[in-house]
């Protein structure tokens, strides 16, 4: 019965989708930290950060079972690393905030919340298709214990 | 003794197999909807099975007098699902082609056609089972 193997790939995308909203309600949270780290003895503004995602990675026998009889697939996927973003910061004129520089300028963090809201948005409808699959696995396997009866 | 070995039986085995590989691949391209460059597969059975049984389109079957002959064409015996992967074509900017709605549909009739299995299944154990105790 490999049935289950379909939850499988549903659970690794739900954890997938739930860090990827962890890391967009940081993102928000610190739209506006100035002092997210202290580098050489400044104040370093928070830096947007992002999941990266993969396809979980197949071992060479389940390639070449799959390539045999075409049967065996490791489904699911993977968050392998959170990337900041390299997008330049905000420059934002604020004599009077306590991180200004001597010309009255502040970094902001590269931090859109528009963008964030389109990229929750997206996480929490992907969470919600991979719930609709497991329950949908779950329901062929409920009837596969009908067989026979 | 030929009770649960006849070729229904073993077609709708396939087919219950075949929708399980079906489900696994789907929840698999599911999963990935947000992963660049991952491309969608998906199982190939119907067809095989009805080039299998001859009623596709024309074809060539080779005639066979002795059970070891290799089948040519249509035979008898169930062919294996087939896992394809759509390497061409493209959806999003990272070259990802899940399309989440098609996905979505191909995933609830697949749970349907696996209804639809069981059920027959079960519907043909029921017929046996009249026929081995003579009464409805």
């Amino acid at each position: 019965m490999k049935l289950t193997n379909g939850f499988d790939a549903s659970a690794s995308a739900l954890t997938a989708q739930r860090l990827r909203m962890d890391v967009i309600s940081s993102n928000i949270a610190n739209a506006e930290t100035t002092r997210a780290s202290y580098v050489n003895g400044r104040y370093e503004p928070y830096k947007r950060k992002m999941v990266v995602l993969e396809p979980t990675s197949q071992s060479f026998a389940d390639t070449l079972n799959s390539q045999m009889n075409g049967s065996s697939q490791t489904p699911g996927v993977k968050a392998t690393k959170i990337i900041e973003d390299s997008t330049p910061l905000k420059l934002v004129y604020n004599p009077t905030h306590p991180d200004a520089d001597e010309n009255g300028y502040v970094k902001m963090p590269n931090v859109d919340v528009l963008k964030e809201m389109v990229d929750m948005i997206s996480a929490s409808r992907s969470y919600e298709a991979n719930v609709t699959a497991m329950n949908a696995t779950k329901g062929m396997f409920v009837k596969a214990l009908e067989i026979g009866k | 003794m030929n009770l649960l070995n006849g070729p229904e039986f073993g077609r709708l085995q396939g087919a219950i197999n075949a929708a399980e590989m079906r489900q696994r691949v789907i929840a698999n391209n599911i999963a990935n909807v947000d992963t660049p460059k991952f491309k969608r597969s998906e199982v190939v059975f119907e067809q095989l099975l009805e080039q299998s049984m001859g009623s596709g389109a024309f074809q060539i079957a080779g005639k066979r007098t002795n059970p070891k002959h290799i089948p040519i064409g249509s035979s008898s015996s169930v062919p294996q699902a087939q896992v394809i992967t759509d390497e061409v074509s493209v959806m999003n900017n990272d070259t990802n082609n899940v399309d989440i709605d098609r996905e979505m549909s191909l995933l609830a009739k697949n749970q349907l056609n696996y209804n639809f299995y069981v059920q027959q299944m079960n519907h043909d154990v029921k017929m046996m089972r009249i026929g081995i105790e003579g009464r409805g």
